[in-house]
Parts: C-alpha cells; structure tokens; sequence
C-alpha cells in the first residue's frame, strides 16, 4: 500500500516509504527508518538526561540546598553524564548517520542492513537497561568516568555500579557494530564518481567518527571487562588490597575518553559544514583542508589523553608531552572555525533556525576550545581541574557544540526525513531562548571554578562567593528547558501539520537534495553519477560552481566502471541497471509512488530476527545482576543468562540463514 | 533576523569573560578564589593564567568580531544574490594555521618551564607534612615531629582536618589514601594533587604573603557518598606559633588540667574564646595523663576565623539533643576508657592507654579544633553531641555508627534499641572538650 492515503491535496504524489504500522517499524532494515527510530529515542533520552540536569541545578541553585540527598544527587550527575553521551548525542549523531550517509554518497542502504537494525536495538535495549536502574533504586553513582577503586566492590557493593558496567558494554556493543557498517557502506557504495574527496563534509566527518569508534571502544570494553571481572568473578585488576594501580583504570577510560569527546563533536562539525554553505550559497572553504583537519583531530585525539590526569602526578615530562599534544589539537580546531567563518565571508548568508544554530556552534565551541587551550597547560590546569571551570568548559564544547549543530542538522533535515518543514518562527524561538539559556547556564560556571567550586558536591556552604553564580547557572537551565518545550512542540506540531517540503527546501547542494522527502524506500530510483562535491548544484544552477582544481582526476575510470563493474552485482546500494546507471548524470527525482518492487529494485527484507538477537544479548547481560545481588541466586543468575543465549543464538542463525533479499 | 542586535550579543558574551581577569584583582568577595597569589605556587600558575587569558580574551574577541562582521557584512539582502564560489585560499589557509601554531607557542614555552619548576623536588629543609585521605576526612601527620608514644614506640604528631602551616616556610606534602582517590586542594595556596592508592604523591609551596589566615581546603576528587563533605581546614601562622601549637599537640591528652590558666600567648591570643566551656574548674587532678598546661599558642583563635572558613551546615531535621545538660568530664573519661559507647574501637587518644584505635581521627588535641566531621560542623557542644548521637544522620555515608540510644540508624535500616543516653553523650563531649 502506498502512504499517500492522509497526503493533502496539492502534494501529488508522496514517495512510497514501505508499510507503515507497529511491526513494520520492529521489522524495519531501511537505514532511513532506523535513522528515525534513533532520533526519536535518543531526543527521549535527551530529554530524561535534561530532568536530570534540572534536579542537579535545583539542587544547587542554592547553598545547602536539600532537593536531593548526597546519594541521589551522585545517581543524577552520574546519569546525566552517561545519558547525555551514551544514550543522546552518540545516538543522536546515529541518526544522522543512519539517515544521511547513503543518501549522501548516492546508495540505496547501507552495507549491512540487519545488523544495522541490530545495533538499534541493542542501543534501545541497553538504555532501556541502564535506566531500569532508577526503578530499583540503585542507578550508576561513580561518576560518568568510574573511577577505580571507587567502583570496586568493595567500596560499591550494591548493583549500582553493576548496572553500569553492564549498561556500558551493551551501549558499545551497538556503537562498534555500526561503525563496521558505516566503514564498509562509506568505502563499498558510493555512487559512481564519489571520489572520497567529492564526499560531503558531513560523510567525511562520520567516516573518521567510525574509525575512531571502532578503536577507542575496544579500550573502554577491556577497562569495563576487568571491573567486570573484578566485581563478579574475584579477580584483582584494581584490588587496591592487592596493590593494583587505580591509575590504570584511568589510563584505559581516556585513551578512550578522550576520543570519545570527537566522537560526540564531529557528527555535528559535519552537519554545520553542511548547513553553513548552503545558506550562504558558496560551497565550502577548503574543503580539502577541512577533510584533513578531521582526520589530524581525531588522529592527535588519540595522544593526549592524559591531560585528563595532570592532578595524578604524572611526573614533568608525562605532563610536558600531554600538555603540548593537547595544544596542537587546537590547530586543526581553529583551521576548522576560520574555514566556516570564510565560507560565509562574500556569502549571501540566510538566517534559518538551522543557520542560526550552525552559526552558534562556531561561537561557542569557540569559547570551549579557548577554556581548552587555558587547561592544557597542566601547572594552570592544577588549578582548574575538578572544578565548575572545566564543567563550563566541555558543556560549552557538548551544548555549545555539539547539540547546537545536532539542533542545527534536525532543523536542516528534518523536511527531508518527515517531508514537511518546522515551523521556522518557533524554530527561531527555540534558538534564542537556547542561546540566551546556555550562555546563561554555563558562563557563570566558569566564575564558580576560578572562584574555588569544585566540581560533583552535592552541597555548598553560603559565604564562598558562590551563591550568585550558582543561581544564575540555575535559572539559565530553567530557560534552557523552557526552550527545549518549545522545540517539542514544534518538533510534534511540524510532523502533524508542517508546511510540505517538497525535494529540496534549502537549495542544498548534496545528492540527498536530489530526491524527494521523504525519500522512496530504494532512495534513488537510478543511481547518480557524481561529478563534483555538489551534484546537486550542479543540477539546479550549472555553471555557477567554480571548477575545482584536480577534482576530475579518475573521472575516466569511473565511466567504464559505471557501466561494467556493477551489472552483476545485484547488490542494492550498487547500480543495478546497467543501460540506467551508464545515463544517470544527477537529476531531479521527482516522486513516483511506485514501490522498489513496482521498479524492480531488490531490497532487503524486513526481519525481527535482529531485534530477538539483540534482546537475547541484553536478557543475557542482564542475568549477571542476579548473581550480584546481596543475596546472590547462582542458579536464577545461569537461567536468565542461558536463556537469553539463547535467543540469542537461536535468532542470529535464523538471521545468518536467511537471505537478505528474495532471489530472482 | 534581528540583525541589529547582535553586536549586543557580543557584549553580553565579552564582558564577563574580560572580568575574569579583572576579578583576579579583588579577592575579597571570592575568599576560595585562585587568584591569591599567597605561595610561588599560586604566583608562577597566576603568571601562566594570565598569559593564557590575556592570549585566550584576545582570540576570542578576534574569532568572535570577525564572525559577527562577517554574518552583518554578508547577510542575504537579495534572493536573487549568487555569490562567486571560492573554493579556498591557500595563503590564507597557511596563515590560520601558522599564527595559532605561533601563539601556542608562547603558552607551550612558559608552560613547560613551570612545569618542571613546580614539579621539581622540594628542598630538604622544607616542612614535611603526610597527607593521608579517608572517606570522608582528612588525616595530617607531622613526621618531622615525633615524641615517645606507648610500648616504646615513636609517635607522630597527628591531627585530623584542620593543617597548620608555619608562615614563611616551604611545606611539602607526601600525599597518600588508603582507600579511594581523593584530591588536595587549597585553592588560595596552590593547584591540586590526587591521593592515589598505592602511590605517594607530592606537592609543595611556601605560604609567604599572607598574615596569619584561616583557609579553606576542599577534596576535588569524587570519592563517593560523602565527597561534598569532604572538608578540611588550613591554618597559616608565625613561625613561632606554629612551634607552639606542634609543641603542645605533641603532649598527650591534656585532660584534668586543660585550661585552667590560659596563659597569654605573645603572637596571639590564647584559645579562652572557644565556645560551650563545659569544663569544670574544680574537675579532678588528671588520672592518667600527666597534668599539660596549655602555653602559648595551641589553636587559631577562633574570633580571628572568617565567615566562610566556619561550617554553615544545617541541621538534619528530627536531631536533637538537651543542650541544658552539663556533662563531667571525668566521668565521661571513665565511661568511654571502660570502652563504653564503642569509642576506644576507632579512636587515639594519646596518654590514654585504652583508646587506641586506628580507624577514625586522632582525638588527641580534639578540643583545640575548630569543626568536626570532616569540616563538616563547627566544633561546639552542641554538634558534638548530636554527633556521637547520630553521625550517619548528620552527614551521609559515614563509618562512624549511630550510638544514640532509640536513634534511627540510616545504614542498618533499624531504631537502636539500646545505646548511648544524652547524659552519657554530654559525659562524653565534655570529655572531648576538654581535651585542648
């Protein structure tokens, strides 16, 4: 059946986007829906990680405050942090690029599309897990970071901490199986013509973001697998009794939590390189420069973890390498904020709600690497570790940053995810009572820190010179709030009654621009040819894009490849129709109604297998906290752990035995 | 777009920021602040800071003006404007990565040689000082002040939450845990140093341009339950004083004749202000230990103590305690010596045989301190007793046990059939106050 049944008059033809209904949405293998399903539950948890960030500051909004109880409030920053990272803006960023990624470079799905599903699931699953914990009364209370030996057993030894160790290890289950996905989508199925320096800003981005995924989380799931260990089965990685090194602890989380912080930043450094040419109708300012900034951030991302523990004593030369590392990352970082400033220098710069965030972005993430730079000197950052300084410093990197271009890629995206636009007055509210908020929430905390507030108290005394920094922060997250409501309304008013979006409402420049919104089931009905960074422009207003020096290098080869390498491989990201793919030069799709199959395009056939083998994987996990509980039950523990194997194994053969798509 | 406000916008986000660096100026507000320049600690990472914010306020404005000229200077006017596609400019593109590259470089130069100054071993004439973290306290031992204890053994001078510095004198601290990370800090004096388990860490710094203060020292390293409580005190003091405190905390137990003449100091008064002076005048000669009487300077006067270096902490509700209770010394000697109340379990107290265990704070001087718990609740008859009461109900975590008779206990989930009777308590605090 085709969606068109609900569609106003005067949109003709809605795209066909497949079944609609509660299991074709459990089913669901379309890297577009699946992009949907993350939206939504990482905006929901977004928003569990703001009531969380609202108790904490009413908390402290002012001295002595008694909203929470010392143990409450460590279980509510705990979570906020690992709510925010884990189960918001990582998945945040998941949407994206579950959605953008083969629209970008011109596929039809990505690589794997049932263990696309699959990593959904287990994302949902574990979160749904880690916030089981409230209902138990013993939510994650070590601190986003776990410090060893304070998350040992035997200085917490209720399931707190269990549940985190847990939770974590599910979460990155789901973060490694994507990024193989999107690694092998990004490097297999671009369009003809895509050279890797013809791919969007934003493809670029979540490419590095995939790699550095893939080799900061290995780190992180050995740290978690010892203290794992340590809690459940007795061994001793940082039994302090038995002279363990709590700094390997450390060592461990930041060589993989330093990454992670690009991780969480660059999904949005690639929406704002998206959304910043487009409204100043220019493309981007050195492109190639800002590809290799990217990969030289996440590159030295890897090498300067232990600015995070200049306090440890370290020794001088650890702290001289470290320190000096962390500067040089503010290089690349700048190259990147002057690029976007001449993008839209000799513009012709249009102000939407996305514009607006993306141009925030540049201004804020400004203030958090300048914080940045002033604690990478590590004698200064002695005095500002720990405290509300460096608080203020990465919320203006994570809120400033990060969810100002994630809230900048929703606005830009949303048209062609829903098909109709948000509603851009409310959109333009939302941003200043979010600007005026944030500002409001977070500069103050700077003040707090040099002023001697250190950071995770659940108390403060009056008479510091606290009071009115506190409260300030206290009333900006009100308004942040405040702002955050009018976004859902418009969030949910916009999906209902929107204006239609029609393809391209931005006159954006990248191939997603090219096909309707929402895009059909199969996304492109021919597979473009690409010939330059802006296909789409190239469409729309030819001639108007500049040549581009070396950019046709190999065009040649991709000629004879259009129209040989692709015959046989029946592969749905691939050009399937030869004497098609050979004349698709970019062009306008215009919404058919038809279905993949009334094209004869192969898709792959939705499945609940990932969702069981993902919900084995959780029940399984989830069978160690009977093991671990004050009176521990080995044999309910072996049960719940076999049975949830179980599913598991008995759904990963269904799903390896069952082919992808029908044969035919 | 409300174009014309956005060079307010830059004002409302500039300003603050360029007070920061004027705020360094006046401290007084701000009595945690690290901007007092007291060590040559504070004075080479103030110098550091002040490069980094001088450079980090000029960037900013830089960065930020261009920005919001840019998006002044190229806003849409026309729908029909289609601007030249640049592609790039090499130069230009050069220029943006050098001259950062050049200013880090005069962050990174200063940088590296503060490091390997503040870093490098202290002297060996300095004050030796062993900073040892619990959850959710902070012992200080002396080792370069020792004195003969029990059983032939040296002891060392040793208190809990409250450090006292001799002015003029670089201290450095040997820092250590038993348990948890915690983190040392005093932020008016120098940057902070974790305590890790199974390491010894170092810090130092000469407190040399201040007058004889009470400061404030926080744990910066989340540590668990009680982390927010976890307080201590730091004295600064002549030289001279810090003598005769150090002389008079190495006596023991000053019980039976403590204060009974509270001779002039000549630095500074003697502690005849400490509040709650249940001690009885007439009280027995001292049974155990040999009669001490105080001399010169055995604490910071309290009436010299700011506001903000006094513990504000509320009550939790449903404690009390019959403040009209006088208690006696002497008997609450007796009692907690007969290891009533669980108290010799946990606790030294030197020059009284019974109590040594080596749990909770050395009590030896207890009475010469000016907050309990960590730093948590002034020290007065009042708190004192509520806490012997119910220390888990006063501060969240602790390992001290309710010992209040018909107390609830948070921990073990129960009401205390048995236990201590506020007359035992005021016994007890009469005892602990006497102890100067």
């Amino acid at each position: 059946m085709a969606t068109t049944a609900s569609a106003p008059a005067y949109a003709p033809v809605e795209s066909y986007v497949g079944e609609s209904g509660l299991w074709s949405w459990l089913t669901t293998v379309d890297h577009k829906r699946i992009g949907a399903l993350y939206l939504f539950t990482a905006l929901f948890f977004f928003l569990v990680g703001g009531v969380e960030a609202g108790l904490i500051r009413w908390q402290l909004a002012q001295p002595n405050g008694h909203v929470l109880s010392a143990e409450a409030y460590n279980q509510m920053f705990t979570m906020h942090g690992t709510t925010m990272i884990f189960l918001a803006i990582m998945p945040l960023s998941a949407a994206f690029f579950n959605y953008l990624i083969p629209l970008q470079i011109g596929a039809r799905d990505v690589a794997f599309p049932r263990l696309n599903a699959f990593s959904y699931w287990v994302y949902l699953f574990g979160a749904i897990f880690m916030n089981a914990s409230w209902f138990v009364g013993a939510a994650p209370n070590g601190g986003w970071f776990g410090y060893a030996p304070l998350t040992t057993y035997q200085f917490s030894p209720g399931l707190n901490i269990d549940f985190w160790v847990i939770g974590l290890q599910i979460l990155g289950v789901s973060s490694l199986a994507a990024a193989f996905n999107f690694i092998t989508t990004i490097i297999n199925m671009r369009a003809p013509g895509m050279s890797l320096m013809r791919m969007p800003m934003f493809t670029w981005n979540a490419f590095v973001v995939q790699f550095l995924l893939v080799l900061a989380f290995p780190v992180i799931t050995i740290a978690l697998v010892f203290l794992q260990f340590d809690r459940f089965f007795g061994t001793q990685f940082y039994e302090i009794a038995a002279g363990a090194d709590p700094l390997l602890w450390q060592h461990l989380f930041w060589v993989f939590g330093h990454p992670e912080v690009y991780i969480l930043i660059l999904p949005a450094f690639g929406l704002t390189s998206e959304i910043i040419p487009v409204f100043s109708r220019k493309p981007i300012f050195g492109y190639p420069v800002m590809v290799y900034a990217t990969m030289l951030i996440a590159f030295l991302g890897f090498g300067v973890w232990a600015h995070h523990m200049f306090a440890v004593g370290m020794g001088p030369i650890g702290d001289t390498v470290f320190g000096v590392t962390t500067l040089l990352i503010a290089i690349p970082t700048g190259v990147k904020i002057f690029n976007w400033i001449f993008t839209m220098w000799g513009g012709s710069l249009k102000f939407t709600t996305a514009m607006l965030f993306a141009i925030a972005l540049v201004g804020e993430f400004t203030i958090g690497g300048i914080s940045g730079v002033m604690h990478a000197s590590p004698p200064a950052d002695l005095q500002q570790t720990d405290t509300y300084f460096i608080v203020a410093h990465f919320h203006y990197v994570l809120f400033g940053g990060s969810m100002m271009g994630i809230f900048g890629g929703i606005y830009f995206y949303f048209p062609k995810i829903i098909g109709r636009m948000l509603d851009e007055g409310l959109g333009k509210l939302h941003f200043w009572i979010t600007f005026v908020g944030m500002n409001l929430t977070f500069f103050p905390m700077h003040f707090s820190g040099l002023y001697g507030m250190p950071r995770r108290i659940y108390q403060y005394e009056p008479n510091q010179g606290w009071d009115t920094f506190n409260m300030m922060s206290s009333v900006g997250t009100a308004i942040l709030m405040l702002g955050t409501s009018v976004f859902i309304w418009n969030f949910f008013k916009s999906i209902k009654s929107g204006k239609i979006a029609g393809n391209d409402p931005w006159g954006g420049g990248t191939l997603e621009w090219l096909i309707p919104s929402p895009p059909p089931e199969y996304n492109f009905a021919q597979i473009p040819r690409v010939t330059s960074r802006y296909p789409a422009w190239d469409v729309k207003s030819p001639g108007l894009t500049a040549e581009v020096p070396h950019s046709h290098r190999g065009d040649g080869r991709i000629d004879v490849d259009v129209a040989s390498k692709h015959t046989a491989d029946g592969h749905p990201g691939a050009g399937h129709e030869p004497e098609q793919a050979a004349e698709a030069a970019p062009h306008i799709e215009i919404a058919t109604g038809k279905s993949a199959k009334d094209l004869g395009i192969p898709m792959p056939n939705p499945t609940i297998k990932p969702m069981f083998c993902a919900g084995g994987m959780v029940i399984m996990f989830t069978g160690l906290l009977a093991y671990h509980t004050t009176t521990p039950r080995p044999a309910l523990a072996l049960a719940v752990i076999l049975s949830g194997a179980m599913i598991m194994v008995v759904s990963l053969y269904a799903w390896v035995l069952t082919p992808l798509e029908d044969h035919h | 777009m409300p174009v014309p406000h956005r060079p307010r916008r830059l004002l409302a986000v500039a300003l603050p920021f360029l007070a920061v660096a004027l705020a360094a100026c006046s401290n007084a507000e701000y009595p945690n602040s690290i901007f007092h320049r007291h060590t040559e600690f504070n004075r080479d990472v103030g110098h550091l800071f002040d490069i980094l914010i001088y450079l980090g306020t000029a960037v900013f404005i830089f960065v930020e003006t261009l920005l919001l000229y840019t998006i002044f200077r190229y806003r849409r006017r026309s729908e029909s404007d289609r601007p030249e596609h640049v592609h790039g400019n090499t130069t230009l593109e050069i220029l943006w990565t050098a001259i950062p590259a050049v200013i880090l470089a005069f962050i990174a130069v200063p940088t590296v040689s503060t490091i390997f100054k503040t870093q490098a071993v202290a002297t060996a004439d300095a004050l030796q000082v062993q900073v040892i973290g619990h959850q959710w306290w902070w012992e200080f031992r002396y080792p370069q002040y020792t004195m003969p204890g029990m059983n032939g053994k040296t002891d060392t001078l040793t208190t809990a939450n409250e450090l006292y510095l001799p002015l003029g004198r670089k201290v450095n601290f040997a820092l250590t845990t038993n348990d948890v990370l915690h983190s040392f800090w005093i932020p008016q004096l120098g940057g902070k140093r974790d305590l890790i388990t199974n390491h010894v860490n170092h810090l130092w710094f000469t407190p040399d341009s201040l007058p004889e203060s009470a400061l404030n020292g926080f744990c910066a390293e989340f540590c668990g339950t009680s982390h927010g409580n976890m307080h201590f005190k730091a004295f600064t003091v002549s030289k001279e004083n810090f003598e005769s405190w150090a002389t008079h905390q190495m006596s023991p137990a000053a019980f039976g004749a403590v204060a009974m003449t509270p001779a002039p100091a000549p630095a500074a008064p003697a502690d005849s202000t400490k509040p709650a002076a249940a001690v009885p005048v007439a009280a027995a000669p001292a049974p155990v230990a040999a009669p001490v009487t105080p001399v010169g300077f055995i604490g910071f006067p309290l009436d010299k103590i700011p506001k903000h270096v006094v513990p504000a902490t509320p009550l939790p509700e449903g404690l009390a305690f019959n403040e009209q209770l006088k208690g006696d010394p002497e008997r609450g000697r007796a009692f907690v010596s007969a290891g009533q109340g669980g108290c010799v379990g946990c606790h030294v107290i030197r020059g009284n045989p019974m109590m040594a265990g080596q749990v909770g704070p050395n009590l030896t001087h207890v009475g010469s301190r000016t907050t309990i718990a960590g730093g948590y609740y002034p020290n007065d008859a009042k708190h004192l007793a509520l806490w012997i009461k119910n220390a888990r109900m006063m501060k969240p975590g602790v390992t001290m046990p309710t010992l209040g008779k018909g107390q609830f206990d948070p921990v073990m989930k129960m009401t205390l059939p048995a236990g201590l009777t506020d007359e035992q308590i005021a016994d007890i605090v009469a005892y602990l106050q006497a102890l100067k």
